[in-house]
């Protein structure tokens, strides 16, 4: 052969990788997609408020509304006379909101961008991932919401206050590696993703969005109730960010925070292996 | 010369949705594709609608994996797919081309480097810096083959744009095309129209329901082409 001097050796497109390296080449790949994600980020941001007069102020506005509204829905119902419940909604609005918009928008990925990577090679995670980042961004802008509370209510400023974006990242991160986990799969059976849409719906109210850890806490006490509670993923984060916020300390359980972060992980692990085996194949159904 | 692609028996085959699975029609795809492209070639692509000419694209970009078969490729490659592909309309033409170099591997620093030339080459004018949903189709097309053209990839593949846009335009990016081949890129061409082809491609590849029944000289796989155009009851 002539002429092939200083040119990269003929490399083939689908080589075997072996499973357990996954999870880390996923790593790998977002961590060398970062010129791109900004991008996408940048993109997504400005697309999603561009036209509107009030651009990001919605995210603002946003959940300050719907604390409005819940606080008026939950005071008929239960005629609730604590003053900082609306601080409480806010931030049980902002935390669900992130883990709901973060698995939704990755496990969706495949199916909304796929005229992203239909011209040429890009790691097909950087999409679930683009998204994610997206609403850890809208999310943290959501938190401004929160400062005039600190002057209403006289809320503690304190150094748990830094708690706030790790728990946000927690909430994001358990979001993206289920989504990953189900992008694939909503490829070949679209039930998949009504699935979701129930989940999201019905994840709400089973969340501490609208109740807190101690209402359920004083009605059901730990028995197998709070076993299974614990197995929604925004249970303790959610509570997390109430405490750093409120300076409170609520009564979770050590093996509480074990599953929390168990699933997380153990999220990620099962879905970067699942999105890189099967995501490439399962886009030919799109 | 210098392979900058081959393909080694490859096959895909669409999943047949549930429903149709018991007509027992043949599925659609590509069969047992086996080529190798050299460096500055430009093969043509020519077959029916539905005979595979788009799946062979996206699995030599690297979008579809085969079934069985191997896919080798050697630099960068990017598919050009139809008007508009991997843009935003809300973004205007100047970030969708940044957006475009950043999904073709480019750093900024690069596609600072290009980004006169493109709006030089869309002919766009003061249109570069509006939302792309203001543009008319034409418009979009002529960024799109502006910004993919000059990214230059080792090897370009072209699913059918090169049509696109008035007379100049069309003279003017076969023009840029050919300055690709010069400077040794390699070009895939997806299209219909013969009278491009015939003037551009060195080869010519001619799919019928999947399957590559001709690769050589262009003439004579316009030829077998159009034979086949007849419809064979």
């Amino acid at each position: 052969m002539e002429s092939e001097q200083g040119m990269e050796p003929l490399t083939p497109l689908w080589g075997k990788r072996s499973t357990l390296r996954l999870p880390f080449i996923v790593m790998a790949d977002v961590i060398r997609s970062r010129n791109l994600l900004r991008l996408l980020v940048k993109r997504d941001l400005s697309a999603r408020y561009r036209r509107a007069y009030l651009g990001y102020a919605w995210a603002v506005l946003e959940p300050l509304l719907l604390a409005i509204v819940y606080t008026f829905i939950f005071t008929i119902l239960v005629g609730s006379s604590d003053p900082l419940y609306p601080v409480k909604i806010i931030i049980g609005v902002i935390g669900w909101t992130l883990f709901a918009r973060s698995l939704t928008s990755s496990t969706k990925s495949l199916s909304n961008s796929i005229n992203l990577f239909q011209f040429a090679r890009v790691p097909k995670t950087v999409f679930a991932t683009s998204g994610v980042l997206t609403n850890a961004v809208l999310s943290i802008v959501s938190l401004t919401s929160l400062i005039p509370f600190f002057f209403i209510s006289d809320l503690p400023i304190t150094f748990n206050l830094l708690f706030l974006p790790l728990w946000l990242l927690v909430l994001s991160f358990t979001g993206w590696g289920i989504g990953l986990l189900l992008a694939p799969i909503s490829c070949k059976v679209p039930d998949v993703l009504n699935l979701i849409n129930f989940l999201i719906r019905a994840g709400f109210f089973l969340s501490p969005v609208m109740w807190t850890y101690d209402m359920f806490d004083r009605r059901f006490g730990d028995g197998w109730h709070a076993v299974v509670a614990h197995l929604n993923p925004t249970v303790v984060p959610i509570t997390g960010m109430r405490d750093a916020v409120l300076g409170t300390s609520a009564a979770i359980p050590n093996y509480g925070y074990m599953m929390c972060f168990g699933i997380a992980i153990l999220g990620y692990i099962f879905g970067s292996i699942v999105f890189e085996l099967n995501a490439h194949r399962a886009v030919v159904n799109l | 010369m210098t392979v900058v692609m081959s393909l080694e028996n490859v096959t895909l085959e669409y999943p047949v949705d549930r429903r149709y699975r018991k007509e027992k029609v043949k599925p659609s795809g590509v069969q047992n594709i086996s080529l190798e492209i050299q460096r500055g070639e430009v093969l043509g692509i020519i077959g029916h609608n539905g005979s595979g000419k788009s799946t062979l694209l996206k699995m030599m970009a690297g979008v579809f994996p085969p079934d069985s078969g191997n896919i080798a490729t050697r630099g960068s490659v990017s598919l050009l797919a139809g008007v508009g592909v991997g843009f935003h309309k809300e973004l205007t033409g100047r970030e969708n081309a940044y957006l475009y170099g950043a999904l073709m591997g480019r750093t900024k620093e690069q596609i600072d480097g290009l980004i006169d030339e493109i709006q030089e080459f869309a002919e766009l004018k003061h249109h570069f810096d509006r939302p792309l949903r203001t543009y008319s189709s034409g418009m979009k097309s002529r960024l799109g083959i502006s910004v993919a053209t000059a990214f230059k990839p080792d090897l370009l593949l072209i699913d059918e744009v090169l049509g696109v846009g008035d007379a100049t335009f069309r003279k003017k990016s076969e023009d840029r095309v050919k300055e690709m081949i010069n400077e040794s890129g390699s070009v895939i061409v997806v299209s219909h129209s013969l009278g491009l082809l015939k003037n551009i491609c060195t080869r010519i590849l001619v799919l019928k329901d999947g399957d590559q029944i001709f690769v050589g000289e262009p003439s004579k796989g316009i030829e077998i082409y159009a034979s086949n155009t007849v419809p064979n009851n």
